[in-house]
Formats: structure tokens, sequence, C-alpha cells
């Protein structure tokens, strides 16, 4: 079964121009396991369906099932819950939080958990070695490299142990060396299991991953 | 970690915004509690000295002849139906009986000194130097009371009758020493009449249970004057209970004017505060936006960004209400009384900071209502685009 099912889905936003419809009629399934890449210029519609995907923007039409669940079918403080449990994000500007130290970056999905402080700091601090961080964790974002803010980043995703993975353009402001870094951690956390859909713009990315899916105009176009 | 550690961390990250709005707050409530506390004492000092300018009840008998006891009319004694002692203690069992501040029972009698007829007016000396803070007498020191055999003379009576301290003075066949002279207060009642025991009077008049009339200071900044006299109309049938509304309505404008004036001005401070509360937590919530979109994709539910959000308010207001409470207690136990002109001493009110404090927390609180809701509101993929 897979974990992912889009049925039919559309979205249309209003814009100056009267209505623009930036995906048309999307369907695509994605098995648990595989590492997708959603490739495609800047205004196709990537970054959209990854937030669609994400629970996070409701389709003007069509169903999102993930693990059987259709997420749009939830209230919003349901799927809020969902998304704690399912998934883990990688924003493209890393979306760090500026007062809070790389360890309590990384601890922010557990503060409404019921774990305890010393389990929260625990769990953060192996995340955190597991992305080659373990030294700088009292660090603040301003105190970090992109690369370093980007690691942080990614350690908040998977702290939670998500099944889903959702990373829009990760390397797009990265050297190329901190990029390849970044791609082969994704590629390590996806051979342990964890399912990653990433947006890229970039068809060098393709090389680390499983499956790509090309999008133009708010189609998919080209399948790998 | 907890959300408070995200509020307090947030706190420390935006110092200058958190001072101000503390400062704010500090400030409102500084100035409220000294307002109040200086108004609470000029309240209090106000009633204490009208209480000085005569009682505020009278209870004399419903019936009887009339006589003349310094412009008021009362009953004779010996002609008309008296007053007796067990009313002292029913008066003290009125709702209102906490404002009873003095009650001073009189038993009133005529004698013939040198040839002249003159009052005497049997008092209980305790309570009756209590009731008349004005009374200066010579020969008398501070706290110093007549003995039984003792007697106060007015200054009219020693003058036109010539009688001095120390001199000694035959009243109805038996022998008083003259323990002190009133100076002149004015008051007709108090300078044409001879003052002695009540119950050596009662004792020469062979009435050892009976009263002419009863005075009566009442405390009547926190009380309707009209309701006590209705009260003791109550109590006490066959009196007439009379309330000196000159002074009395004196007394409840200065006071009520005072206590507007503390009141409209504290709502001012207290509003201020809360709009400098609410205008920076709007503020803050705008700088915040992305930061909340992020809250908000990876799970927090709308009551955890509210909570982070009263966190953070309740945090500030706590602290600032708590240093308020000092600076503006802590002022007006200082230079309250110079700037009241005032010779009183203002004590500590630790409940005042109790309220004081919770005051800031749930006015803190209810202005930061709207900025909590519209970050709770806050769509996380609208949030995250915000920049």
């Amino acid at each position: 079964m897979s974990l992912i099912k889009i049925e039919n889905v559309s979205k249309t936003y209003v814009g100056g121009e009267g209505l623009v419809e930036v995906l048309k009629n999307i369907n695509l399934e994605i098995e648990e396991g595989q590492f997708l890449a959603l490739l495609g210029p800047s205004g196709s519609g990537k970054s959209t369906l990854l937030s669609i995907l994400g629970a996070l923007n409701p389709p003007t039409s069509g169903q999102v099932l993930i693990d059987g669940i259709s997420i749009y079918d939830l209230d919003s403080e349901r799927r809020a819950d969902f998304r704690h449990e399912y998934i883990g994000f990688v924003f493209q500007q890393y979306q760090l939080i500026p007062y809070l130290t790389a360890l309590e970056n990384v601890m922010l999905p557990l503060a409404i958990s019921k774990r305890s402080d010393k389990e929260q700091r625990e769990m953060a601090q192996t995340v955190l070695e597991k992305v080659g961080l373990g030294q700088k964790s009292m660090r603040l974002p301003n105190q970090l490299s992109g690369g370093e803010q980007n690691r942080v980043a990614i350690a908040r995703a998977i702290v939670n142990e998500p099944a889903l993975i959702f990373a829009d353009e990760p390397t797009g402001s990265l050297d190329s060396k901190t990029a390849k870094e970044i791609l082969d951690l994704f590629q390590a956390l996806n051979k342990d299991g964890l399912t990653i859909i990433m947006v890229t713009h970039n068809v060098e990315n393709l090389a680390w991953v499983s499956r790509s899916i090309s999008i133009r105009d708010g189609q998919l176009c080209a399948a790998t | 970690m907890r959300l408070t550690h995200i509020s307090i961390q947030n706190l420390r990250r935006r110092k200058s915004r958190t001072f101000l709005m503390m400062f704010s707050i500090i400030i409102g409530i500084a100035s409220s509690t000294f307002l109040f506390i200086t108004t609470q004492a000029m309240e209090k000092d106000v009633a204490d000295k009208l209480d000085q300018y005569g009682s505020n009840i009278l209870i004399l008998p419903d019936s009887g002849e009339a006589l003349t006891f310094g412009g008021i009319t009362v009953g004779v004694t010996g002609q008309a139906e008296e007053l007796n002692m067990s009313m002292v203690e029913q008066m003290q069992t009125i709702k209102n009986k906490e404002n009873l501040a003095t009650i001073s029972p009189k038993l009133l009698a005529d004698a013939e000194i040198n040839g002249q007829k003159v009052l005497l007016v049997g008092v209980d000396f305790e309570k009756e130097l209590r009731l008349k803070k004005w009374w200066k007498i010579e020969g008398l020191n501070f706290g110093q009371l007549p003995e039984k055999n003792e007697i106060v003379v007015g200054s009219d009576v020693a003058r036109i009758l010539g009688l001095t301290l120390g001199k000694s003075v035959d009243v109805k066949g038996q022998s008083f020493l003259i323990k002190g002279i009133t100076q002149p207060t004015g008051s007709v009642e108090d300078d044409q009449a001879i003052f002695i025991d009540l119950k050596t009077l009662q004792g020469i008049e062979n009435k050892p249970n009976s009263l002419s009339m009863i005075e009566a200071a009442a405390f009547c900044y926190t009380c309707p004057i009209e309701e006590m006299t209705k009260q003791l109309r109550e109590k006490l049938p066959g009196t007439k209970v009379t309330a000196l509304r000159a002074t009395l309505e004196s007394r409840d404008q200065t006071v009520k004017k005072f206590s507007m004036f503390s009141i409209a001005t504290s709502i001012i401070l207290l509003i201020t505060s809360a709009l400098v509360v609410a205008i920076s937590m709007i503020s803050s919530v705008r700088e915040r936006t992305r930061d909340i979109g992020v809250l908000g994709a990876i799970g927090f539910r709308k009551r955890h960004i509210l909570q982070t959000i009263f966190l953070e308010v309740t945090l500030v207001s706590f602290v600032g209400g708590l240093a308020g409470y000092l600076l503006g207690m802590g002022l007006a136990v200082a230079y309250g009384p110079t700037i009241a002109k005032m010779a009183i001493t203002l004590p500590w009110q630790p409940i005042l900071g109790v309220y004081a404090t919770l005051g800031a927390v749930l006015i803190s609180v209810l202005a930061s209502v709207y900025p909590a809701w519209k970050a709770a509101k806050l769509d996380p993929i609208e949030a995250l685009r915000y920049f």
C-alpha cells in the first residue's frame, strides 16, 4: 500500500489577474521508504504541492491520503497533531527560532510531548550528533553557518521520529560542497527507512534520490 | 523543554520590548498603589478630623418638656421619659455597629451654685474626652481623667461663678474638687456646663440607670448615616435619633471627592498600561509571525500558541506588578504624609501587594487576548510566507 496517495488534486489561488490554477488535477502515489525529488522551475507549483502533502495547505479539490488518513478531512487541530506525529519539515530558509540554541530548536517538536526535559535533551543531543553538530548544540542559529543551520533544521525534522520528511529546496542557498554533505545526510536517513520528499530545481540533486517527478505549469510531466 | 522556556527565551531576546512592557506595568501599578494608599490615609485623616467637630448622632427621649442645652432641645430630667444605660448596649447591636466610633451617654441635671442655676452634665469622662478631641482642659494632663469626686467646669461657668482650679465646690450637698476648666470652645453646651462623673451624678439624682441623651461619633466615610439612624430608631423605640447633617454632608463630599479622584486617576493609568501591553504584544506577534508559523507547522495546536503568549505576559506582569507595588507602597510610606500634609504613619499593606500583582496579571492578560488570538489564528503556510 502506498504511504501517500494524491487523487485529482487541484489548487487555485486568487491572484492579481483573477484565478490562478497552480496545480491541475494531480494524481500521485509514493511508496514508503522512497527518496523522491519534485523537480521543476520556479513557479511550477512544486512548493505548493509539497505544502499540500505536508498537511499545511488544503487543495481546492481532490483528496490527499497519508497512511490511509484523508488529512484534509481532519479539523485544523487534529491536522496539527497529525503533522506532529507523521511529518518533519525542512524549510527553505531553515526557519530556526533565532532566540533558541541549536539544541533547543531541535527540542521544539518535543516541547508539546509528554517526555521529560531530560529525555527531550538526550533525544535532541543524539540527533544533533547524528547530523554532525554534537559539539555545537549550545550555539544560537546566527553563530552557525548556512550548512550547519540546515543540519539543525534536519535534526529538528527527525527528532520526533516521523514517517515522512518534507524538504523545500534544502540546498538552494548552499555551496556545492555543503549541498553534497546535506544530500548525503538525507540519503543516509532514507537508508534508515525514512520516506523523504524533496523539492528542488537543481537536476544535479537527482543523483541522490530514488525517484524523481518533474512538475511544470501545475502538472506532472515526467517521472523516473 | 516546556512552553515556559520558549516564553522566557523570547522575553530575554527582546529585552527592550520586555523592559518597556514591564516599565509601563510598574508605573501603572506603582501610581495606583501610591494613590490608593495616600487617598485611603487622607480619607481616614479627614474622617478623624471631622469627628473632632462634633458627634454625628444624637439620641434623645421622644417626649417630655424641653430644656435648651446649647441650642439643642432635650427632655428635662425628672419630668420626661428618660433613656437608660441598656440602650448603649443595644446601640452596639445594629448592623453598622462597626461604624460607631464612640458612644458617650449623658445625664443632665440642674443645680444651684453660688445662687446661680447651672447645668450639670454627667459624663463618662473617658468617652466624652475621646468624643471631644478639640477640648483643651486647663489642669488636666494629656490622658488624665478626673476622679469621681472631681469635676470639669466650662469656661463661661468658671468665669461667671469665679471658680478656679483646685477649689472645692458644693454641688447638691457633695463637695467636688475643680480638676479642670475648659478653654472657650465657642460651643455653648461645652462652655456653660459643669461636667461630672456620670455614675456620681446618677447617684446624686438617685437615678442609677437613667440617661438624658446619648451622643455618638460615627465613622461614616464607609456607611450611609441615614441607614445608621434608621437602624438606631428601630433598636431604640421611643427615642428621637438625629443625624447632624451639615457635618456629615461636608464629610461625605470631601471623602467622595478624594475617592473619585483616586479611582479616576488609577483607571486612566491602568488603561494606559494595558494599552502599552496590548501594543507591545501586537508588535511582538507581528515580529514573530514566521516563528509562530514554524510552531504551527511542526504541530503546535492553537492552545499551545496561546499558552506561549499568555505565559510571556504573565511573567512580565507578575514581576511588573510586584515591583510596582513595592515602588508605590515605598513611595507612599516615605513621602505620602509629606505630600498630603498629614501627620500620620502609613503602614505597609502586604495584602495589597497580592491584589496589585494579581491585578497587573489580569489586566495584562486581558490586554493580550487580541494579539494572542491573532497569533493562534495564524495559518502556518501564510506565516511562513510572511518573510
